[in-house]
């Protein structure tokens, strides 16, 4: 007996489904507006160059005294942690009292491509945890970096240690040399010299590119057959949109941070193997002291756990907290498991540390 | 396969492709005039529908794009499946069906590769630039430009070699490097489209493996969609071994890099036209952009140096201030805070605040007063002299912030901690006046005391 038994009539049916739901998904598709992002309520308190600092106001005041401040990657825009009403971060964990303040990089452009990590980090970091220390009034604050943001978070804390009460890692590079490391795997040979002085700014596209390539057959293609299924349904189709535009709004990378990114941390994995220098300073995870809450994906494609899990092997504080999430890379933002998790995790991690 | 008779089956199948071109008759879209037995062209039918979308102005036309794309890449893999089965035969040819089935959706020959179709594949065949095709006017200058065939080539790049000269020796070179970088690049992809068929070819073993393992029954594959995804999962498989192999990094890297070097040539030509024509050229925006972030990075440096050497200057004239008025006071009294303004200033008894060997001083209040300021009270006190230390410590640390309630004499050292540790909340200057003044009370601890940073230690490690 062969693995295939397709009835005539099955497959039949398969292609007049596919059909039908073609056909309605014109009625759907045609009757949804652009997209909307971002639900919660917000006030700018600080803003330098291109960059903003939100404040997230929440249905009650805070409770927590010690703001959280969210650092975001470059390579994409922070909105995914508050995409949508059953799908945010940001309030979830206003719901739970915190006090959330988030970095929005900007769009950098031509000007910007002269921007190094020691600007990013220890420049605009840096200012944005004094901005948001100051807006509330406390001496250190708490700083929850995601992704690249989360390796951004990991050299600002251990060269400002005085400055953060607590760290939060969430699905965070630490070790760039991992066997199922595929980004790291690709730039191994490649000239960042050469990269950065011929593109200058690297294009958000070719970025998004890169992450497609990751997965080619999934992304490119089976991700948009399996869209058929949804086409009717319009609910479905505008959290699929919205997913699909955050996606692809990528923000250009700063070509000096982009090169000194590849170079440093991808190339030289100088984050554990030492050397590492954000400008005038030396990085060293063993001046991480702050209780650190490292969130990681099981199944991420990015970003692999075990490039992140090994954090409290480097990190020099007492009090270390890791916590696998069961999904993927954007899942552990927009899942309804993460909606539940997530940020139940962070607040009672929190709450245990200010009491 | 299906039991049915081969009569049945085949009147069954032709009712159904009837069917479905009723359906895209509906749907005011036939996609041709194919005869009925004959399944009409779903891609085709794809594109109408794409060109629907398109007419509407939809602003979702980039997701309809992909989706179009992808949909007419997974019609062409059901249409040949139900192709075979269309022949009736009780046993059709699957994997003839499935290798024209992927043939059919560009995926045959090489799996990742045939994604270059993709619109967005596109933009990395055209340099992954931003906006238009970066590489369309080199394309042009280098038509007549031909990979030579690989035994060749090293004599084609030798040519390309030989030494310019003449007035227009500069831009010959230029010329020359240029056409060994594109030959280069085309050389580099050549390598990387033949590993993507690596990894086509490796997919497909692996999506034979994995039919093997479903021929039991209750594992079988019942639907075409089932049979596209277990193939999704296989070439994924397929293309991750390869991705991450140490093969890919030397090829992906060099492809790229070739690409940058190309890019680099062609942005040197059309810098060399730009000048020529008395335009601003990259290279010069970059060197200004650079010199003023450069600038900009000093300008903030330096304003950082200048307030921590304003507030160094400013905290240094403060601590020779408490350092004179200190010197000052130690020859009076012991002194507790008080409101000028509430408590009259009394004479202090100088047989028990005066310091062995230094002399008397009556008129610290009246200097206070006239400085405007609120002063401490003199305390007469017939205590011991160690004591006396703690508690002017203790109470004397900030005529401004202490409280006069809690002015009691025999302060031990706690308290005086605390006090240090409450009136350290202020400015920095006033930390440093807090600890002036309270550190002249401890003059066999003073070195455990440290500026306005974990208060309590020092009473800790005296043994408070």
């Amino acid at each position: 007996m062969g693995p295939i038994r397709i009835e005539p009539a099955r497959a039949f049916e398969e292609a007049m489904t596919t059909q039908r739901k073609l056909a309605a998904a014109v009625a759907t598709l045609r009757s949804l507006e652009d997209v909307e992002f971002g639900v919660s309520e917000k006030e700018e308190v600080y803003r330098e160059d291109k960059l903003v600092v939100y404040r997230y106001k929440g249905e009650r005041p805070p409770t927590a005294k010690v703001p959280i401040l969210i650092v975001y990657a470059l390579v994409n825009r922070p909105y995914m942690v508050d995409l949508q009403d059953d799908r945010s971060l940001v309030k979830n964990l206003l719901a739970r009292g915190e006090d959330v303040y988030l970095i929005d990089w900007g769009y950098p452009d031509g000007a910007d491509r002269w921007l190094t990590l020691d600007d990013y980090i220890n420049g605009y970091i840096g200012r944005s945890v004094d901005a948001v220390a100051q807006a509330a009034g406390v001496a250190k604050i708490n700083v929850l970096g995601i992704c690249q943001g989360g390796a951004f978070s990991l050299c600002f804390a251990a060269m400002h240690p005085h400055k953060v009460q607590n760290l939060i890692t969430m699905v965070t590079p630490v070790d760039f040399h991992t066997p199922e490391n595929m980004l790291s795997n690709w730039v191994q040979q490649l000239d960042a010299d050469l990269f950065v002085d011929t593109l200058g700014n690297v294009p958000a596209d070719l970025m998004n590119l890169c992450y497609l390539m990751l997965k080619p057959v999934r992304l490119f293609q089976q991700k948009y057959i399996g869209l058929v299924d949804i086409m009717d349904d319009k609910v479905e189709m505008e959290n699929f949109l919205r997913m699909e535009k955050w996606i692809f709004d990528s923000p250009d990378q700063a070509g000096e941070a982009f090169r000194q990114f590849i170079k440093d941390f991808y190339q030289g994995n100088k984050l554990i193997k030492g050397g590492l220098r954000i400008g005038s300073r030396e990085v060293r995870l063993s001046d991480i002291t702050m209780p650190v809450l490292n969130v990681f994906a099981e199944q991420d494609h990015l970003v692999p756990p075990s490039a992140s899990r090994v954090l409290g092997d480097h990190i020099g504080t007492k009090d270390y907290t890791p916590i696998a999430f069961r999904g993927g890379h954007i899942g552990i933002y927009v899942s309804g498991r993460a909606q539940r998790e997530v940020p139940t995790a962070i607040h009672d991690w929190l709450a245990a540390r200010s009491r | 396969m299906s039991d049915l008779p081969h009569s049945d089956w085949m009147n069954q199948w032709q009712t159904m492709a009837r069917q479905y071109r009723d359906a895209w008759q509906q749907m005011g879209r036939v996609p041709d005039a194919a005869p009925l037995f004959a399944m009409p062209s779903w891609p085709q039918g794809f594109e109408q529908m794409a060109k629907g979308f398109s007419a509407g102005g939809n602003a979702q036309n980039n997701t309809v794009e992909n989706l179009v794309s992808s949909a007419k890449m997974y019609a062409a893999f059901m249409q040949s499946m139900l192709g075979a089965t269309m022949q009736g035969n009780a046993s059709p040819d699957w994997g003839d069906a499935l290798r024209q089935g992927f043939a059919s959706m560009g995926a045959g020959a090489t799996m990742p590769a045939g994604l270059f179709g993709h619109p967005s594949m596109a933009q990395w065949q055209a340099g992954a630039g931003q906006g238009s095709d970066p590489f369309a006017q080199f394309r042009q200058a280098m038509g007549n430009l031909r990979m030579p065939a690989a035994n060749g080539l090293g004599d084609f790049k030798s040519m390309l070699e030989l030494p310019a000269f003449g007035m227009m020796r500069e831009r010959q070179e230029q010329q020359q490097e240029s056409a060994i970088a594109w030959l280069d690049y085309q050389e580099q992809t050549a390598r990387y489209n033949a590993l993507m068929l690596k990894a086509s070819q490796r997919g497909f073993e692996l999506f034979e493996g994995k039919l093997t393992e479903r021929e039991q029954p209750g594992r079988q594959i019942d639907s075409m969609r089932a049979l596209y995804d277990l193939w999704v999962d296989a070439a994924e498989e397929g293309y991750a071994e390869i991705a991450l192999s140490k093969e890919f990094r030397e090829i992906y890297g060099a492809m790229v890099n070739a690409q940058m070097r190309v890019r680099s040539h062609v942005q040197h030509s059309v810098e060399r036209v730009a000048t020529e024509f008395g335009m601003p050229t990259r290279s010069e925006i970059n060197s200004i952009g650079e010199r003023l972030q450069s600038l900009r990075r000093e300008v903030r440096a330096k304003g950082t140096d200048h307030a921590i050497a304003a507030e160094v200057a400013s905290l240094r004239q403060e601590v020779a201030q408490l350092k004179a008025r200190e010197t000052r006071q130690s020859r009076t009294t012991i002194v507790q805070p008080v409101d000028w303004e509430e408590r009259p200033v009394r004479t202090p008894t100088t047989a028990a605040t005066t310091r062995p060997g230094q002399p008397a001083s009556s008129n610290k209040a009246t200097r206070a007063k006239a400085k405007g300021k609120a002063v401490s009270r003199v305390v007469e006190t017939s205590q011991p002299a160690g004591r006396r230390r703690a508690a002017r410590s203790a109470k004397a640390v900030s005529p401004t912030l202490a409280k006069p309630k809690k002015r009691k004499v025999d302060q031990r050292g706690a308290r005086k901690s605390k006090a240090v540790a409450a009136t350290a909340k202020g400015s920095f200057a006033s930390r440093v006046q807090t600890f002036t003044t309270a550190s002249r009370g401890q003059a066999n601890s003073r070195s455990k005391w440290k500026l306005a940073e974990k208060p309590a230690d020092p009473a800790k490690k005296s043994g408070h």
